[in-house]
Order: C-alpha cells, then sequence, then structure tokens
C-alpha cells in the first residue's frame, strides 16, 4: 500500500492536516463533509488524498448530507469520517442519533469555534462539550476524545477509528481551531505497526439475518454489510434483533436502549484515557483537557516550584465519564479546578463526581484565546 | 524554550517564514509549535506567525514573552513591540520600522528587490537574517524546510534570498 504523504517519519504539520492522514492510515476510505472554518483543511487534505488510496472524498449540499452519507458508507463496509465545526455539528445532531439507534461506526469530527451560532469562526472554544455528548435526543451513551497537541490529534483519530469499529458506534473527535490549525512535530508510524480494529460481521447466514443481536455477550451485535448477501432492515425506530420496528412494546426499547447503552458505559475501563501530572501528593487537582489542559500542565509546573502542591488530572476522553476517579482524587485534595475553554460544562461532570468530597470552581476562559498559565496559577494560587 | 515572533503585513510571507523555521526545527528533531494569526484580508492587514523551539516538552500554546521579535513591518512592530521580554532580540526592517528600543536589523525589503531581484522574496531575506543572528537552527536545516516548502520551481530564488539575508546577519 502506497500513501500519499510521508509514513514512517516525523512531519510538520496542522492538526487537521494531521486527522486526515491518521484517518486514511487508520483505513478510512470514504468522506463525506462541507467545508467549514477551522476544519477545512480536514476536507482538503481528504479531497487530495482519497482518490489516491481508492478512497472516496465527496462534498455534500450540507452537513446533514455528510453525516447521512457517512452513514450510508459506513454499513456498505467502509470506515467513513466527516468533519465540522460548531453550526455544522449542530446541523448533524438529528443524524448522529440514527447512528447511535442503528448502531453505525463512523468518525465525527467537532472542530470547535466560538458559538452559539456562527459566533467566532477563526477562534478556538471548547463550547461543544455538552453536545457531543448529548446534543442528540434520547436515551443514548457515545464516546468522546480530546486530543491536546497535534500528535494526539493523530493517534485519537486512529483510535477514534478502532473504537468506533469495536463498539459498533459513532465516535466524536472533539478537537478545536487552535489545535486544528496549529503545527507541529508529529510522529507519523510505520503503517505496518499501526493497530487497526475492524467491526465484527456475521459469520453465519442465522448471524446474518440478526443485525441487532447480541450473539456472544459483549453487547455488540456483527454488522452485516450491504450487498454481501444479508437483507438488513435498518431503521431509527425502536427495532427488534432483526432490525424491524417495534415501536411500542416496552421490554424490545428497553432491552435495544440498554444494550446500546451499557455496550459503552460497562467498557469504561477500556474506553477511558487520562494523564495525571504531579496528582499522586497534590493538595489542589486541576481537571482539563484539550487544548486548555497544556496550560494546566505549565501552571502545574509553575505552581510546584512555588510551593503549591498542585496536580493535573488530563482528559483524553470526556465521555464516558469516570465519576468514580473524580470522587477518589477529591477525597484527597482540598480543592479542584476545572480549566476549559467554555463558561461550564465538564465542571458540572466533576461536580457531580466529587460529590461533596471537595470544593468544585471552574476556571473559564471565552473569547477566542486560550488560558494562559497564568489565567490558571492566580485562581489557584 | 525559544519564543519567536515573526510580525508583518499580510502579503509579505510572513507566516510562510514561520512555518519554514518551525519545519527546520522538527527536521533538527526539536520539539516545535507554530500558530498563526492574520487579518481577513489577503494582502495588508496584519499578519503574525509564532514558533516556539524547545528540546522539553512543549505545552505553551502561545507566545507570551517573545525572545526574538522580528518586525517586517511598522503595522506589525506596533502590534507585537509589548510581547517582546526585555533583553529580548529586536529585529527590524531598518527602511520600514522604527523603534526607540534597542534593535539590529537590515533594510530587508530593499535588499530582496535589489541583490535578489524579487522583492517577493523579503521574507526569506529576513529569515536568513534572523538564523544568522540567533543560531536558534542550523543553516542547512533551513535549506532543506525551504525545499520542502516553497512552491515548485521557486526553490534557488528562495535559496539565494535566505543565504543573502543570512551573509547579511553573519557579518
Amino acid at each position: 500500500m502506497r500513501y500519499p504523504f510521508s509514513v514512517g517519519r516525523s512531519d510538520f504539520i496542522q492538526g487537521d492536516e494531521a486527522i486526515a492522514r491518521a484517518a486514511i492510515l487508520a483505513g478510512c476510505r470514504f468522506y463525506a463533509g462541507y467545508p467549514i472554518t477551522p476544519a477545512s483543511e480536514i476536507f482538503e487534505a481528504m479531497a487530495l488524498y482519497m482518490p489516491l488510496v481508492d478512497g472516496v472524498s465527496i462534498q455534500m449540499e450540507d452537513e446533514l448530507g455528510s453525516i447521512a452519507a457517512v452513514i450510508g458508507a459506513s454499513w456498505t463496509g467502509a470506515k467513513a469520517m466527516t468533519a465540522t465545526s460548531g453550526p455544522g455539528f449542530s446541523l448533524m445532531m438529528e443524524n448522529l442519533g440514527y447512528a447511535v439507534m442503528t448502531e453505525t461506526p463512523m468518525v465525527v469530527v467537532d472542530v470547535q469555534r466560538g458559538g452559539p451560532s456562527t459566533g467566532q469562526p477563526t477562534l478556538a472554544a471548547q463550547g461543544d462539550v455538552m453536545q457531543a455528548i448529548w446534543g442528540t435526543h434520547g436515551d443514548h451513551s457515545i464516546i468522546v476524545l480530546t486530543p491536546a497537541t497535534v500528535q494526539e490529534a493523530f493517534d485519537m483519530t486512529i483510535r477514534a477509528f478502532n473504537l468506533a469499529e469495536k463498539y459498533r458506534t459513532p465516535v466524536v473527535l472533539l478537537t478545536d481551531g487552535e489545535v486544528g490549525h496549529m503545527r507541529e512535530r508529529v510522529n507519523i508510524p510505520d503503517p505496518d505497526e499501526i493497530e487497526r480494529i475492524y467491526r465484527k460481521i456475521p459469520k453465519s447466514k442465522e448471524q446474518g439475518k440478526y443485525p441487532f443481536r447480541d450473539w456472544d455477550g459483549d453487547g455488540v451485535p456483527p454488522m452485516p454489510v450491504f450487498g454481501r448477501g444479508y437483507r438488513a432492515y435498518i431503521t431509527g425506530l425502536t427495532h427488534d434483533e432483526r432490525g424491524k420496528p417495534k415501536t411500542v412494546e416496552a421490554e424490545i426499547h428497553e432491552s435495544l436502549i440498554r444494550r446500546i447503552v451499557d455496550k459503552i458505559e460497562k467498557n469504561k475501563k477500556d474506553i477511558i484515557d487520562y494523564e495525571t501530572f504531579d496528582l499522586d501528593d497534590a493538595d489542589v487537582a486541576i481537571v482539563s483537557y484539550g487544548i486548555a489542559s497544556r496550560s494546566a500542565i505549565r501552571a502545574v509546573k509553575i505552581l510546584r516550584k512555588e510551593g503549591i502542591k498542585a496536580g493535573l488530572l488530563k482528559l483524553n476522553v470526556v465521555w464516558p465519564f469516570d465519576f468514580e476517579m473524580i470522587e477518589r482524587i477529591a477525597e484527597r485534595v482540598n480543592r479542584i479546578y476545572v480549566a476549559e475553554m467554555n463558561l461550564g460544562q465538564v465542571y458540572h461532570l466533576v461536580k457531580e463526581g466529587a460529590n461533596g468530597k471537595a470544593e468544585v470552581e471552574l476556571i473559564p476562559k471565552i473569547g477566542g484565546e486560550v488560558h494562559t498559565p497564568k489565567d490558571i496559577i492566580e485562581r489557584v494560587r | 524554550m525559544t519564543q519567536i515572533r515573526i510580525a508583518g503585513f499580510g502579503g509579505q510571507g510572513v507566516i510562510l517564514a514561520g512555518v519554514i523555521l518551525g519545519e527546520a526545527a522538527a527536521i533538527e528533531g526539536l520539539n516545535v509549535l507554530q500558530t498563526q494569526d492574520y487579518g481577513s484580508q489577503s494582502r495588508g492587514g496584519h499578519s503574525v506567525a509564532d514558533v516556539i523551539i524547545s528540546r522539553e516538552p512543549l505545552y505553551d500554546v502561545m507566545v507570551t514573552k517573545a525572545d526574538v521579535l522580528m518586525a517586517m513591518s511598522q503595522i506589525g512592530y506596533n502590534g507585537a513591540i509589548d510581547s517582546l521580554r526585555e533583553g529580548g532580540t529586536l529585529i527590524i526592517d531598518t527602511d520600514l520600522v522604527k523603534s526607540d528600543r534597542e534593535f539590529i536589523g537590515a533594510p530587508f525589503t530593499r535588499l530582496a528587490e535589489e541583490k535578489v531581484g524579487l522583492a517577493l522574496t523579503v521574507n526569506m531575506v529576513a529569515l536568513g537574517y534572523l538564523v544568522a543572528k540567533t543560531g536558534i537552527v542550523k543553516k542547512e536545516s533551513v535549506e532543506e524546510a525551504i525545499r520542502r516548502r516553497v512552491p515548485r520551481g521557486t526553490e534557488e530564488i528562495n535559496l539565494k534570498a535566505f543565504r543573502i539575508g543570512y551573509e547579511e546577519g553573519a557579518k
């Protein structure tokens, strides 16, 4: 396999470009999108690369069409992705729910900018966290990853595909305009060393008849591929294990939705990823993620030099959420600060997790600029 | 860690200069971050490229106190001068920028016009000067980065411009 970019060495590229290259290395061969700042460079790269790897990159009429095309592509067996920013992400909410309900593996990238509405097109924000988790209606669970560097944007894109395929679910890569547009040195591994997970497909005719039956007890049914011999019925309506609409039977709805939620929530340990900096002996904990966490790392280092025992929990996955871990931290520290580029979103999750065992305070920042280390230090000091 | 800010107006190739400097650092295996800020107009608005180079892991996301500020125009200088740390290196285009702070520099635009024969290469002339004066990356790494990053067919004239700036800075 020849790739239209250099592999097995480091390169100096933007976050958006890293996401596109990682997607292709993860096996993505279908991209549908609609241009929007600051996500357009992902589309530009996909338009350039896809024809060279026998893939498809298509511009749709809008973001509703983009995500719909991605869902369709996934059911033909392709690893598929779309990317957008706030306004487009809002338009995708309906079909994101369709993807959850039909258990369609796919990756949706949201390169966050200031909102609501068209907001601040060129500036970074982290205001879409709750939307990524809960933006689509109805009971559900989903996976949301939050890269802080160009390298993490690369690595987490590959992970997003693997999680999507493993758990047969849409995964949101929630990044921002700063990470999307910054250039950093990125290690692009040898393609043979990349772990790639592919969805389970039916092992028999019998399995193929039941695209929504949990055959092996892990909550993830094998997924038939359109055009390869199975007549699968796919609907957003509540459906039985064959996929047929069953919209009034409480027990069918309950078993379907509980399985869709549980396949993620019961595998939290496998999905959740985080890093800690100086947290073990800390009196004060900072929780942060994505671009804001970089300034938080610097802030912790400066606070430590001043003799303040600060530590950082950097979340790489903001959903599913480890409430129990936050409680364990809250039992050890006097106070938890949450630094995020919004007016309080993960803050509420942390507060729930802390369960009254420690004070939880928000260090918000909006307007487009990332927190400076000073913004954080002055609050903690 | 070294924080470098290059400031000018749109059309001077400020961002490409920052990208090439960053690429050179990446070629040397250093940790490097490059970001940019510019007006929405394609020419004439402010244009700023930030480059942070570090041997340690790099967490910073913006230039907070520039160790080196290179101002290629007055508009760039006015917007960026406050970000230069005390004792930091100020490099200016001596024809285009007036400053009451201590500075070094050369008439980059004039050198590009007269010695290279193409005013568009002012960014490479200025970059050559910066690299010679600061030694932040090796000359050869920048030349490799130029070959990778400039439009095909313009490698030689950009390399020529870079070397002219470098010689000026090495004087």
